[in-house]
C-alpha cells in the first residue's frame, strides 16, 4: 500500500506508529504542506515535516525517540513506539532535549584561554584540534586523564580506543554512580549487566529506596510496566515502598514503610530470617543463602533482635517484619519481586543492604520466573561500556591532581568541580592540573576552569548507538542519528577524538573517518549476523530499515542463567553515618531531583519549571522538614536555614514543611547551586553535594551519599519558594473530595 | 452495516473525550512538559510561580492526606474538562469562547479581548491568561510548533485537546483509527493514565473506560457535564 499524502498527514497527527520517515539527513522527496488549525491563508504554514528515530541514553536509562523536524528545526520529541524500552512513551527530560539543542547559552564555537586565568577567545576547529594535538604530544600520557560521563555503545568504544592508544587513564564520573547496584547484581546473581524488572506481570513488588517511578534507573520504562501492574488485564499488583523518604514511588505505593536510614538491609535480612525459619520460601535457595545452616546462620537478624534498629521505637516491631515477610512470600498473589537502590545503597553498608534485598528474590522464585514477573536478566554487552568510577578512585585522582601529578585533564560532561563532595577540594586540585580541555556543550563548573574548549553536540545532533543497561531482557542496539543538523560550530565528542587520534598518528586503532562510519560498522556486524528484528538482503537496505525503526533487537539473544545464591553474611554491616546524634540530630537523606537530577539537567528551562511531584516546588532547592519538627525548631515555610555537616561545611536552604517527612529526617534534592552552567542554572538554589561527608561504601568505595548527619540553624532570612501549589496546605475537604477513591479489602 | 454506521458516526459527529486513570498516574509531569512543547506555551519563569500565573494547560495537583507516618499524597491531572455545559462560554462578551460540534470548548485567540470573565467562571481553573507578552530567547524559537498560534499579551488560553493534531488527523475525512490520534499529554504519559478518543465510537477505548466501575467526574455536582472522566484511585485497606 502506498503512503498517500492524506494518510501521511493522519499519521503525522497521530502517534507516529510507522511514521518514522527517514532518508538519512537529506530532505524527503515529497514536500508536505501543513496548515495551521486556523484555516485562513495568512496562517498557511509551508514546511517539510518529518520524523527521525533516535535514542538518548542516561546512566541507567535509554529512551528511543521520534523527533519531529520541520524545515530543519526539531519541533517535538515523542517516544519511539517500536523501541523495546519505552515503547512510545517518554519522560520530561527527553522532551527538553529540544531546549538543549536550541539553548541560547550553548558554547557556540571552540574557545581557547588567552592566558592562564584570562578570558576565552573564540577559535576555529582546525586551531582547536591542532592545539589539543600539541598538548597531548607534549604531555606524558601516564599523566593524562580522560574523564567522561558514563557512555555506552559506539562512543564508548571510540573513547576507550582513544584513551588506550594514547595511554591516558580513562575514568567515568557520575555523582550518583551505580557501582553498588552493579556489585550487588554481580554478587547475588553472577550477572554483569543490570537486570530488567518485569513490573507489569509482578503481583507483589517490594522496593527498597529505589524511586523507580521518579528518578531511579529508567523511570519511563518502569512506569510503562507500572501502569499495567496497576490496571492492566491481570489482578491489581501490590506495591510496598521501604524508604526513609517519601518519594513519588512511596506516594504511589499501597504501603510506605519508613525505616531508619541505612537499615534497609537489616530489614531484608530479618525478612529472610522469617522466610527461612518458617519454611516459606524455596528450600534450595534457603540452604544456599545460609550455607546449609538454615535460620541459625541468620540468628543475628531475628526480627525481635533488629526491629527497633529498623523502625525505631514506634514502628511496629518484630511482628511487622514477620508480616512483611509472610506477605512477600505468600502464594496468594502473582510473582513477588524485591528491588533496591537509591538511598538504600548509599551508606557505608550499601552493598550489604542491596545484597540482602536482592537475595530475597532467590527465595520466592523471582529469578527469571517461567510465567513472567520478577527479574529478567540481560545478555552481557559485547561492546565496551564506560561506567562511573567509585568515589574511592576519584579521591585518589583528586589527590594526584593536587600533588601536581596530572598534566592534562580531558573532560566530557564529567562535572567534577560541581559533583564531587565539597570536602575533597576539587577546585583547588584542578588548579594544579597543567591543562584542562573540555568537550562539553555548556559552560559547566569544570568547563569554566578549562584552558581549551572543544564544544560537543547535543544528543539530537549526533551519531551513536546505545546498548541499554538495563536492557529489555534481550540484546538490543539502538541507533542514534542526527535529527537536526548542527546548529552551532560544534563537533561531536567522538568526531573530535577521531580527528585528534589521526593527528596523533594512531589512526589504525581508530579506523573510522567519522562517528557515522563507526555506527555503520556496528550496523554491518548486525546485518551480517542475519538475526534480529531487522534482516535485509543488502547492507544499505538494512541500514535504512534499522535507522527507520531506531534500532535492532534480537529477542532470542537472552542472558545466561543466574548463578547459585550466594551465602549471606552472618553479621550486619553498619551504615556508619558521619556525625554524632547529639550534635547532628538529623539524618540527611538527599535525593535526585525529579527534573534536574544531580544537576546535569539544571540548564533546561522546561525541566526547571516542572514542579517536583511531591512539593510542587520549581526552580529552587528546598529542605523537607516534618511539621512537628518544624514547630519544635520554630521553623516556618520559606525560612532559610543553615544545614551544617560534621565536616564543617554548610549550605543555606529554604524550608518546605512537608507532612510526609519523617521527624528525624531532613531531605534536600540534588542538582541546585550551580555557579555556572548557563543563565538558567546559575546562582539558583544550593548544592547538597557540597556538604556531604566523603564516606564510602565499605566494599565498593562508592560515595555513601545518604550517610551524613546534619544540624539545622535558623537564620532571619526568608525566601519564598516558587511552587505550583498555593500558600495553604492543599488537602481534600471531607465530603467535598475532588479526588475520589475506591476502597478495596486486601 | 455496522462499519458504515460506526464510520459515519466518527466522521460526521466525533465527540472527543478523555479518561484519566488516577490509579495509574504517578505525578511524573511528563504530560505537563509534553504539552508545553507541543502547544508553544511560554516558559514558566520563577516569577510566574510566585504570582501563581504559571501557564500549564495540564497541571498535576497534589493533595495531602494526613501526616507522617499515616500520610498520602494524591495526584490529579487537571486540564480543561471541555465541559458540554461550560460556564466559561456564556460570559464571553465577544464570543471568543464557544462550543464546537465535536464537543470541544474552543478559544478563538484573535477574538479574545481579555476581559477574563471566562477564567473567573471556570470552576476548574483551567483557563490561563497572558498577563505579559510571552518571550522566548531567539534560539529557542526554533522549537516552536508551526501548527499552533503563539498567543499574545492580553489573550486567554487553555487546553485544546491538541486541536491541531485533531485537524491534521481528520482533515481527509477518513475515520480515525482508535488510539492513533493522541494529544501530546496522552502520547507521552508513561503509565498510559491518559486515554483519548472519540466517544461516539462505541468500540473506542475511551468509550469503554468512561463507564468503568471506577468512573467519576470532577466537581460533577456543578452541572458542567465535563468530557473528561476520571477513574478512581484504588486504596487497599489493611
Ligand atoms: S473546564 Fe473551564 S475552561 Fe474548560 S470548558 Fe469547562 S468551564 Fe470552560
Ligand atoms: S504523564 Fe501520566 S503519569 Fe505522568 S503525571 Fe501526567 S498523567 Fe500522571
Amino acid at each position: 500500500m502506498g503512503l498517500t499524502r492524506r494518510r501521511f498527514l493522519q499519521w503525522a497527527g497521530a502517534t507516529g506508529i510507522g511514521a518514522v520517515v527517514f532518508n538519512g539527513c537529506r530532505v524527503p522527496d515529497h514536500e508536505i504542506q501543513v496548515q495551521s488549525p486556523v484555516q485562513i491563508p495568512e496562517d498557511l504554514v509551508t514546511g517539510r515535516d518529518n520524523y527521525y528515530a533516535t535514542v538518548v541514553q542516561g546512566p541507567g536509562s535509554s529512551e528511543g525517540l521520534l523527533v519531529r523536524v520541520m524545515e530543519g528545526r526539531a519541533k517535538k520529541v515523542e517516544g519511539n513506539p517500536d523501541y523495546p524500552m519505552n515503547t512510545g512513551k517518554h519522560g520530561l527530560r527527553a522532551e527538553a532535549l529540544l531546549q538543549a539543542a536550541y539553548h541560547p547559552d550553548r558554547i557556540k564555537t571552540p574557545l581557547r584561554r588567552v592566558a592562564k586565568g584570562g578570558p576565552f577567545r573564540p577559535i576555529g576547529w582546525p586551531e582547536a584540534i591542532a592545539e589539543l594535538t600539541r598538548v597531548l604530544t607534549e604531555a606524558d600520557p601516564s599523566r593524562v586523564v580522560l574523564a567522561t560521563a558514563p557512555i555506552r555503545g559506539v562512543l564508548a568504544d571510540v573513547t576507550r580506543r582513544f584513551a588506550d592508544s594514547y595511554g591516558a587513564r580513562l575514568v567515568g564520573f557520575d555523582p550518583l554512580d551505580l557501582t553498588v547496584l552493579r556489585a550487588a547484581i554481580k554478587r547475588v546473581f553472577g550477572q554483569d549487566a543490570l537486570p530488567d524488572f518485569d513490573i507489569a506481570r509482578t503481583g507483589y513488588l517490594l522496593s527498597f529506596g529505589s524511586d523507580f517511578l521518579g528518578t531511579w534507573l529508567d523511570p519511563t520504562h518502569f512506569a510503562r510496566g507500572y501502569g499495567e501492574f496497576r490496571q492492566g488485564d491481570r489482578e491489581r499488583g501490590y506495591l510496598v515502598q521501604v524508604d526513609s523518604r517519601f518519594s513519588p514511588t512511596a506516594a504511589a505505593a499501597d504501603e510506605w514503610v519508613y525505616v531508619t536510614p541505612g537499615s534497609e538491609g537489616l530489614l531484608a535480612m530479618a525478612m529472610i530470617h522469617t522466610i527461612v525459619s518458617d519454611g516459606l520460601g524455596d528450600d534450595a535457595a534457603a540452604s544456599a543463602l545460609t550455607g546449609g545452616r538454615g535460620a541459625s546462620a541468620l540468628s543475628a537478624f531475628a526480627p525481635s533482635a533488629v526491629a527497633e534498629r529498623v523502625f525505631g521505637e514506634t514502628g511496629g516491631g518484630a511482628e511487622r517484619i514477620r508480616k512483611m515477610a509472610r506477605d512477600f512470600a505468600s502464594a496468594d498473589h502473582a510473582q513477588a519481586l524485591a528491588i533496591g537502590g537509591g538511598s538504600a545503597g548509599a551508606y557505608a553498608n550499601g552493598l550489604f543492604n542491596l545484597t540482602a534485598i536482592y537475595a530475597l528474590n532467590h527465595l520466592v522464585g523471582a529469578v527469571d520466573p517461567p510465567n513472567g514477573g520478577g527479574l529478567v536478566f540481560n545478555p552481557p554487552s559485547e561492546e565496551p561500556r564506560i561506567t562511573a568510577a567509585p568515589l574511592r578512585e576519584w579521591k585518589q585522582l583528586i589527590s594526584d591532581m593536587r600533588a601536581g601529578a596530572i598534566d592534562v585533564l580531558l573532560v566530557r560532561d564529567a562535572n567534577i568541580d560541581y559533583g564531587l563532595p565539597g570536602s575533597l577540594g576539587t577546585r583547588e586540585a584542578l588548579g594544579n592540573v597543567g591543562t584542562i580541555v573540555s568537550f562539553s556543550s555548556f559552560l559547566d563548573e569544570t568547563t569554566a576552569l578549562a584552558d581549551l574548549i572543544l564544544p560537543g553536540n547535543t544528543p539530537l545532533e549526533e551519531w551513536g548507538t546505545d546498548i541499554p543497561d538495563p536492557g529489555p531482557g534481550y540484546r538490543t542496539v539502538a541507533f542514534q542519528q542526527p535529527a537536526i543538523n548542527r546548529f552551532n560550530d560544534t563537533l561531536s565528542f567522538g568526531d573530535a577524538l577521531l580527528e585528534t587520534g589521526r593527528e596523533l598518528g594512531f589512526g589504525d586503532q581508530l579506523p573510522w573517518a567519522t562517528m557515522r562510519d563507526a555506527v555503520r560498522d556496528t550496523a554491518r556486524a548486525l546485518h551480517e549476523s542475519g538475526r534480529g528484528s531487522v534482516t535485509q538482503p543488502t547492507f544499505e537496505e538494512f541500514w535504512k530499515r534499522a535507522l527507520e525503526r531506531g534500532g535492532w533487537w534480537d529477542m532470542n539473544a537472552t542472558a545466561s542463567a543466574a548463578s547459585a545464591p550466594p551465602q549471606l553474611p552472618t553479621a550486619a554491616a553498619s551504615p556508619d553515618l558521619a556525625g554524632d546524634e547529639d550534635q547532628y540530630p538529623f539524618f540527611l537523606v538527599p535525593y535526585e531531583a525529579h527534573g534536574i537530577g544531580a544537576g546535569g539537567f539544571a540548564h533546561l528551562p522546561w525541566v526547571q519549571s516542572a514542579p517536583d511531584p511531591i512539593t510542587t516546588v520549581t526552580w529552587a532547592t528546598w529542605l523537607d522538614v516534618n511539621p512537628t519538627t518544624a514547630r519544635e525548631l520554630n521553623l516556618h515555610q520559606d525560612d532559610v536555614v543553615i544545614v551544617g555537616a560534621p565536616n564543617g561545611r554548610f549550605i543555606h536552604v529554604t524550608v518546605y514543611v512537608n507532612p510526609a517527612t519523617p521527624p528525624r529526617v531532613v531531605s534536600i534534592p540534588f542538582g541546585g547551586g550551580h555557579e555556572h552552567f548557563t543563565g538558567v542554572a546559575a546562582k539558583r538554589g544550593a548544592n547538597v553535594l557540597d556538604i556531604l561527608a566523603d564516606t564510602e561504601d565499605a566494599e565498593t568505595g562508592a560515595l555513601a551519599w545518604a550517610g551524613t548527619r546534619v544540624r539545622l540553624t535558623k537564620t532571619r532570612t526568608r525566601v519564598r519558594l516558587p511552587k505550583l501549589e498555593g500558600d495553604e496546605l492543599a488537602v481534600q475537604l471531607p465530603g467535598e473530595e475532588v479526588i475520589e477513591v475506591q476502597h478495596v479489602r486486601r | 452495516m455496522a462499519t458504515q454506521t460506526k464510520a459515519s458516526a466518527q466522521r460526521d459527529n466525533p465527540k472527543w473525550e478523555m479518561v484519566v486513570d488516577l490509579d495509574r498516574c504517578t505525578g511524573c509531569q511528563a504530560c505537563v512538559i509534553a504539552c508545553q512543547a507541543e502547544n508553544n506555551i511560554p516558559i514558566n519563569e520563577e516569577s510566574a510561580f510566585h504570582e501563581h500565573r504559571a501557564i500549564q494547560w495540564i497541571r498535576i495537583e497534589r493533595y495531602w492526606e494526613g501526616e507522617f507516618p499515616d500520610v498520602k499524597a494524591r495526584f490529579l491531572p487537571l486540564l480543561c474538562q471541555q465541559c458540554d455545559n461550560a460556564p466559561c462560554e456564556p460570559v464571553c462578551p465577544v464570543f471568543a469562547t464557544y462550543h464546537n460540534n465535536e464537543g470541544l470548548n474552543v478559544q478563538v485567540y484573535n477574538r479574545c479581548v481579555g476581559t477574563r470573565y471566562c477564567g473567573n467562571n471556570c470552576p476548574y481553573h483551567a483557563r490561563l491568561f497572558n498577563y505579559w507578552e510571552p518571550v522566548w530567547p531567539e534560539d529557542l524559537r526554533n522549537q516552536l510548533n508551526p501548527d499552533v498560534t503563539v498567543r499574545t499579551r492580553g489573550v486567554m488560553e487553555k487546553c485544546t485537546f491538541c486541536i491541531q493534531r485533531i485537524r491534521r488527523a481528520t482533515r481527509g475525512g477518513e475515520p480515525v483509527e482508535d488510539g492513533t490520534l493522541q494529544p501530546a499529554c496522552a502520547q507521552a504519559c508513561p503509565t498510559s493514565a491518559l486515554v483519548f478518543g472519540n466517544s461516539n465510537d462505541p468500540d473506542a477505548k475511551v468509550s469503554r473506560l468512561k463507564t468503568d466501575e471506577r468512573h467519576f467526574r470532577v466537581m460533577e455536582h456543578l452541572g458542567t457535564d465535563p468530557s473528561v472522566t476520571y477513574l478512581k484511585q484504588v486504596d487497599v485497606d489493611g
